[in-house]
């Protein structure tokens, strides 16, 4: 819920200064406060309401432009079970094109408050009515560089260099004819330096010592670069494939703070930690379906609503539709080997960070650690086990001795490098 | 007593045949050809130098095109809307119902991916048969149907039901009969199903037919106490239990169920107490009861009839008109000294008969009636609703269809195409009926004779309920959603009589919440989830009262000599029998049921005409011989097999065999011997004269019993009789003056010092209370994803199963006389009277393991835990630790199983695959494997104790083979815990280690068997 207040937050204020302008514009209902309007709004519309899409309630933007008929409002807003009751023939229009909904009483709202409100809706669809739709004036969105730009930019450089080797070509030629022509002969700095430059390479060459030098540094260069690339063969440190959406940790992890677990709910309980299942998204995506001041709907957010079938319009589910998001695995840890992430996230009260990097930095998610044998027994090495408060190490006598003589324990010393405890 | 007795596993091992010792040289049978390669053609042939280069520039190149290929993109796919009890990585269990036993369904994501007793389960206590441990296996059947069929060809289920509703009401305007033919139904809701639709068409009847049944049993307590029922038995109550023929611990009634009473006066607990039952088995070919009986007699089919009367009239002390003494002797010998036992332990005592003739069972009605076994042993007041197959009524029907008087015939689980013995009079008659609708899931032989096939869900896949015991209802709940587009046949019943019900789970819910939910105390919504989580309700039993058998038996005994007579005119008996693996034959097309091993014979993928070995010799036949066995007008040609303990001039032949409709795996194995039945007083009869014929072809068994020689050490095996055992408890083991210490001159092994560590896992298994029956063996592959490798592979020596059980055979005479000597051996009139002892055989996780200091990579190393390690992708496949490996347990994989398409009978297909246990890898070709004592389940175990802060429990850690063993046999835990069971169990005095003297220290120690046998000559 924080992450949404502060959304809101953002969004509001920006809607603000918008309407700020088109209050001083418009002038029909100057009496109410569009201000005060705006506070009472935030305070008790929100949860159901928002002014330019339907929510748990309708649209109040275009319902109100078309609905002018104030004093309804006014009583609808206050109290609609009384209408409703009373069986006002508009009320109870409303109450069935709405599914027989009922709606929050707000009998603590004055008529001032609710018309304070209501002009602040109005003022506030206007203003967004008038500013141009980035999509409707035609402008398209840039998706970045194409490689037909990439291509032709360094075709027009790679040009651009041979055109100034062959002008510097001419104007050196020029300058020496004019010269010639002016009498000023400077041909002797010219001392047929390329018969030299021969015989020393030659010279070089039969020197023993730097052949040998020369050969030692490359054989030594060579090795240690086959050396390096047989160790990194199949080690994928660094690997940042193309997600199906363009999900950022950074975003949800780091700005918004959410807990790892709140997605990944099988890493402290299961050996995976599991990518969430798209109900999860939901649980917020229902609600936020832009950016932080995005006046559209965000088109990554719009896969999720894709992918199960969901019409944000009517918020009805077809299943029909749905279809699963084949994300692309980034830690791939061979089948031959056996990882728990509740053995270290639950019991060894590792952080995912440990393992995973910064992810509450990454916009996109790349593999961070090598993953490979050496990189966890490294680590059981040198990790001490965190026994405390945990009854299952209370009858390892083991474990007591060592402890008792101040000794680290480390999950090695418990076996944990043994083969059979990840090779099964 | 002592290492001089002699075991054996086969035959061949007993007489060193030279193919035998050839083989057995070496742990793998065929060497690699690399001494052809060196010294033959390999190195003296010339490699020109171009052909030489051309090899090198290919081979570079291809390597490194091979090389280039881009290491592939895994896709992550989460839910959509993840079921909130649904958590990636951990398994939900749901509990359900498998023929009557509650059990518990492993899901994971959910798939069900294995089958776990329910340890409430009130017949097996949490143990489970082989096939209830296999059933899984066939939900991922890609051959079973997949949608519904009309004349052979798909049609929708709305055609379907048309078709079917007009046809049944033009049937019941024509009062035509209608008859719904059903393996045996115990389910109340499905029954009441079954009523409903006979409401709407009163023309219909429900028949229920089992391909082997028990109506002798049912009749016969109808006729003697006006109760048609099958009792139900209580083995643990019986002192003294004679049987005469029926396998009641393989394949009789409830065999799970049997072995878990019967071991409970056996194993360990109750030797301490100093007691231990009696067990005198009669049989014709060796049981796996009468494996484990003490005293074995084998008597030909004829002589079963004939050795009742006998007892009856020692026991009551008459003489029954017509009765007449046994051919063999000994044989009368003990029938007088059973009597002696049986009355001494009157009210304690049991007498159980396989066969399925009234007459027969109506005499053990009489004697187990003096017995006063009935209120005790026996209970007719809490009957058993397992069998309830009626076979004249069956045998009507088909006259009826042929009469052409019924015109609508409806198959549930029955297949009488196949395993009824004239199957062309049922075509034929079948041919007559308008109708015939079949709810097979497989198009088996019945259903491609129909011309509607309705595919039933598997029952992982149902709603439903059991009733397999009178007062106890279990219940059936769906684990996935239907694989194919098949339909409950309850829930087509339901359309087709157009019931106001029209879901089947809705009715089970009306059918629980209406009679059985109150039978638990139960109500509403809450007793029906509290039902779902325990999986039963159970009644109080009513108190088993005593029955008194009071008509004349003169009759009864005249039909036993007249059949008895008809068998013995012949020169040759032939007995049917079913095996532990396929038991009717049901679960054909099931590669884990092909590939176990038969507990006795140690046959895979066959059956086999079983021979005493003498009568092979006599009949100039070896092993393999095929030979063509004649009767009832009936002739197969099966393969020859001498099985020592089969009964002189007799030939047993297993049923469940020669499917032509079962799918990939089951067609062709074997061949069909329900043709070999035959009706008799309005009972199936299992026994026939026969003759046979021989071929001169010879077909190879892939027998798996000499595969893994013991190499002449008789130490494996010890044991002792009860009398030496109350003497001392510690008799035969080895360490009757306390135990030797083989570490003495140790200057090679590291010593671990596994008791100063916080866990030593270890096991303790029970000699005495395995009854070989196999269970373990399937459930191993199940957790472990053990590969199947099929016929040919078993052939040669590459069965893949990590726990095995050794069958060893011994002479009788207790290594008195002189067994070891040639002359004594030559005798195989011995071989008739052998005794048989199961070790289940397993990795030993030794301390000082052989195999770990032969490995060059280091892919096996010791843990910190008392296990043996087994890192498969460090293995090279060298091989040595299996040549190394005393136990010879370590398995070697000679392919890719899982994708190779030579393997088609079990997971070369991606449908199959999601039977795997996702915690335990597959394994590579080229690697080694062996028995990991389920480490997956220890590092769950440890796990789940650190999430919930606690320290480990025993009993948190249980190991497939553990879990499943109907005997409570294997117990499994941690040494350094002085308090859990397997500390205690391995304190026992009749703890040996099996080759101690190695100095191997295994960390799973036997129990010496014991056997409380009569002596004969007493």
């Amino acid at each position: 819920m924080r992450s949404f207040s502060f959304i809101l937050k953002q969004f509001s204020r920006s809607v603000l200064l918008i309407a700020g302008f088109a209050f001083l514009v418009s002038s029909a209902h100057a009496q109410a406060d569009a201000a005060k309007g705006e506070a009472l709004f935030k305070a008790n519309c929100t949860a159901c309401h928002k002014i330019d899409q339907q929510l748990v309630g309708p649209a109040l933007g275009p319902l109100l432009e078309k609905e002018t008929d104030d004093k309804f409002l006014v009583k609808w807003i206050q109290n609609n079970q009384a209408l409703i009751a009373s069986k006002e023939p508009k009320a109870m229009d409303v109450y069935n094109k709405y599914n027989q909904a009922a709606m929050t009483v707000f009998s603590q709202l004055s008529e001032a408050d609710v018309m304070n409100i209501i002009t602040y809706v109005r003022t506030d669809w206007k203003a967004s009515q008038s500013i141009p739709k980035p999509g409707t004036t035609g402008a398209p969105v840039s998706t970045g560089p194409s490689t037909l730009l990439v291509f032709s930019l360094i075709g027009i450089i790679l040009l651009a260099f041979v055109i100034i080797i062959v002008l510097n070509k001419v104007t050196s030629t020029l300058e020496r004819l004019l010269l010639k022509n002016k009498g000023l002969f400077v041909e002797e700095v010219v001392v047929a330096p390329s018969v030299d430059r021969v015989a020393q390479v030659k010279k070089l060459l039969k020197n023993k010592k730097f052949v040998f030098f020369i050969l030692l540094v490359g054989t030594l260069a060579l090795g240690s670069w086959t050396w390096e690339s047989l160790w990194n063969t199949n080690v994928h440190t660094g690997y940042q494939p193309v997600q199906p959406i363009k999900y950022s940790h950074e975003l949800h992890a780091g700005i918004m703070k959410i807990e790892c677990q709140y997605c990944h709910s099988g890493a402290y309980k299961s050996k995976n930690a599991s990518i969430p299942s798209l109900n999860i998204c939901m649980n917020c995506h229902k609600v936020i379906d832009r950016g932080l001041n995005a006046k559209e709907p965000s088109v990554e957010i719009k896969k999720i609503y894709d992918a199960l079938g969901y019409d944000p319009a009517t918020q009805k589910y077809d299943t029909t539709k749905a279809h699963p998001i084949q994300w692309i695995r980034i830690h791939n840890l061979p089948d031959l080997a056996y990882f728990n992430h509740s053995q270290h996230t639950k019991v060894g009260n590792l952080k995912c960070q440990t393992c995973h990097g910064p992810i509450q930095e990454m916009k996109e998610v790349y593999q961070y650690s090598p993953l490979t044998m050496k990189w966890c027994i490294q680590c059981h090495k040198r990790t001490n086990v965190d026994f405390k408060g945990n009854a299952y190490y209370t009858n390892l006598e083991q474990v007591h001795k060592l402890l008792s003589e101040n000794k680290k324990v480390t999950a090695a010393m418990m076996g944990g490098i043994e083969c059979g405890k990840c090779h099964y | 007593m002592d290492s001089n007795k002699k075991y054996w596993k086969g035959l061949e091992e007993l007489n060193q045949t030279p193919e035998f010792v050839e083989k057995n040289k070496h742990e793998f049978a065929e060497p690699i050809p690399i001494e052809d390669v060196l010294s033959g053609g390999g190195l003296a042939g010339r490699t020109p130098r171009r052909d030489f280069l051309k090899a090198l520039g290919f081979g570079v190149g291809a390597v490194s095109l091979a090389a280039c290929q881009k290491v592939p993109v895994h896709k992550s796919i989460p839910y959509l809307v993840k079921p909130e009890e649904v958590t990636p990585g951990i398994a939900n269990y749901y509990s359900s119902t498998y023929e009557g036993s509650a059990i518990l369904v492993k899901t994971r994501e959910g798939r069900p991916i294995k089958i776990e007793g329910n340890p409430n389960d009130l017949l097996s206590k949490g143990g489970l048969s082989a096939q209830a441990q296999a059933s899984v296996l066939d939900l991922y059947d890609i051959n079973r149907l997949k949608g519904a069929s009309k004349d052979g060809s798909d049609a929708s289920w709305d055609s379907v039901d048309a078709f079917v509703k007009a046809e049944l009401a033009a049937i019941k305007a024509a009062g035509k009969k209608i008859r719904l033919i059903t393996s045996t139904v115990n389910s109340p809701s499905t029954l009441a199903v079954i009523a409903d639709f006979i409401k709407q068409y009163p023309t219909a009847k429900h028949i229920n037919y089992d391909a082997v049944s028990y109506t002798g049993i049912i009749q016969a307590n109808s006729n003697s106490f006006g109760k048609a029922v099958l009792p139900h038995y209580n083995f643990d109550k019986a002192d003294v239990i004679v049987s005469f023929g029926a396998d009641f611990l393989g394949t009789w009634i409830s065999p799970s169920e049997f072995i878990r009473q019967y071991v409970q006066n056996r194993n360990g607990k109750s030797l301490q107490n100093k007691k231990m039952s009696r067990h005198i088995q009669f049989e014709t070919g060796l049981s796996v009861t009468g494996s484990n009986a003490d005293v074995r007699l084998p008597i030909k089919p004829s002589e079963e009839g004939l050795a009742l009367i006998n007892l009856y009239n020692a026991l009551a002390g008459v003489t029954l008109a017509g009765s007449k003494k046994l051919a063999n002797a000994n044989t009368d010998k003990a029938i007088a000294l059973v009597a002696k036992e049986l009355l001494a332990a009157k009210g304690k005592a049991l007498v159980v008969a396989g066969s399925n003739d009234v007459a027969t069972q109506v005499l053990v009605n009489a004697i187990n009636s003096l017995l006063g076994s009935y209120g005790n042993t026996i209970d007719l007041d809490n009957p058993s609703l397992q069998y309830a197959g009626n076979d004249a009524e069956f045998v009507e029907f088909i006259h009826e269809m042929d009469r052409g008087e019924v015109d609508g015939v409806f198959f549930l689980n029955a297949n009488p195409a196949y395993d009824y013995y004239n199957t062309n009079e049922f075509k034929n008659a079948l041919k007559k009926v308008r109708l015939k609708v079949s709810f097979a899931d497989h198009n088996d032989e019945t259903a491609s004779l129909c011309n509607v096939i309705a595919p039933n869900h598997y029952y992982l896949e149902s709603w439903g309920d059991g009733n397999s015991l009178a007062g106890y209802y279990t219940v059936v709940q769906p684990t996935i959603n239907p694989v194919y587009d098949t339909r409950q046949a309850e829930q087509s019943l339901l359309i087709w009589q157009d019931n106001p019900v029209k879901d089947y789970y809705t009715y089970v819910r009306n059918n629980w919440d209406k009679n059985l939910l109150a039978k638990g105390g139960l109500s509403g919504q809450k007793g029906w989830e509290t039902l779902l989580q325990t999986g039963f309700v159970k009644e109080t039993p009513k108190t088993a009262v005593d029955y008194k058998f009071s008509r004349d038996l003169n009759a009864v005994a005249q039909t036993i000599l007249d059949h008895s007579n008809a068998l013995s005119a012949g020169k040759i008996e032939l007995q049917l029998f079913q095996t532990v693996a396929l038991r009717d034959g049901k679960r054909s097309n099931n590669p884990w049921l092909q590939e176990l091993p038969d507990p006795v014979s140690k046959v895979t993928w066959d059956n086999f005409a079983a021979i005493s070995p003498a009568d092979m010799k006599d009949w100039g036949l070896v092993d393999g011989d095929v030979v063509k066995l004649t009767a009832n007008g009936y002739t197969v040609e099966l393969p020859a097999l001498s099985q020592p303990g089969q009964a002189r001039n007799t030939i047993s032949v297993a049923v469940g065999y020669g499917r032509t409709s079962a799918g990939p795996v089951g067609d062709g194995v074997g061949k069909n011997a329900y043709p070999f039945f035959s009706l008799r007083n309005g009972t199936f009869q299992t026994a026939a004269v026969a003759e046979y014929k021989k071929t001169g072809e010879n077909s190879p068994l892939s027998q798996t019993q000499t595969h893994h020689s013991i190499e002449g050490r008789n130490s494996v095996i010890k044991e002792a009789t009860f009398t030496e055992y109350v003497k001392n408890p510690a008799a035969g083991s080895g360490r009757e003056e306390g135990h030797k210490n083989y570490n003495e001159n140790n200057l090679f092994w590291q010593d671990y010092e596994l008791d100063k560590k916080p866990y030593n896992w270890v096991m303790a298994i029970d000699l005495n209370a395995c009854t070989g029956c196999g269970a373990c063996v399937v459930a191993c592959s199940a957790e472990n994803n053990v590969p199947v490798v099929g016929k040919a592979e078993v052939g040669r020596r590459r069965e893949m199963h990590w726990i095995r059980i050794d069958r060893y055979y011994s002479f009788n005479d207790d290594g008195k006389g002189g067994v070891t000597e040639e002359s004594e051996i030559a005798k195989l009139d011995n071989l008739d009277n052998v005794k048989v002892v199961y070790q289940p055989m397993l990795c030993q996780h030794c301390e000082h393991a052989p195999c770990e200091t032969v490995c060059p990579v280091l892919a096996t190393v010791h843990s910190s835990e008392g296990l043996n390690h087994m890192a498969y992708n460090r293995c090279i496949g060298t091989r040595y630790c299996a040549n190394n490996c005393p136990y010879k347990v370590r398995r070697f994989n000679w392919f890719n199983y899982w994708n190779d398409s030579r393997f088609d009978n079990y997971l070369n297909n991606e449908h199959t695959q999601l039977v795997l246990n996702p915690d335990v890898t597959t394994r590579f070709r080229g690697v080694m494997e062996k028995c990991s004592m389920c480490i997956q389940r220890i590092q769950a175990g440890k796990l789940k104790a650190k999430i919930e802060k606690r320290p480990l429990k025993d009993g948190d850690v249980k190991v497939a083979c553990q879990q499943t063993c109907p005997a409570n046999a294997i117990v499994f835990g941690n040494a350094n815990d002085p308090k859990s069971e397997v500390s205690i169990a391995l304190k026992s005095e009749r703890t040996y280690y099996v080759l101690e003297e190695l100095n191997v220290q295994p960390g799973v120690g036997y129990q010496v068997k014991v056997r409380n046998p009569f002596e004969l000559e007493a």
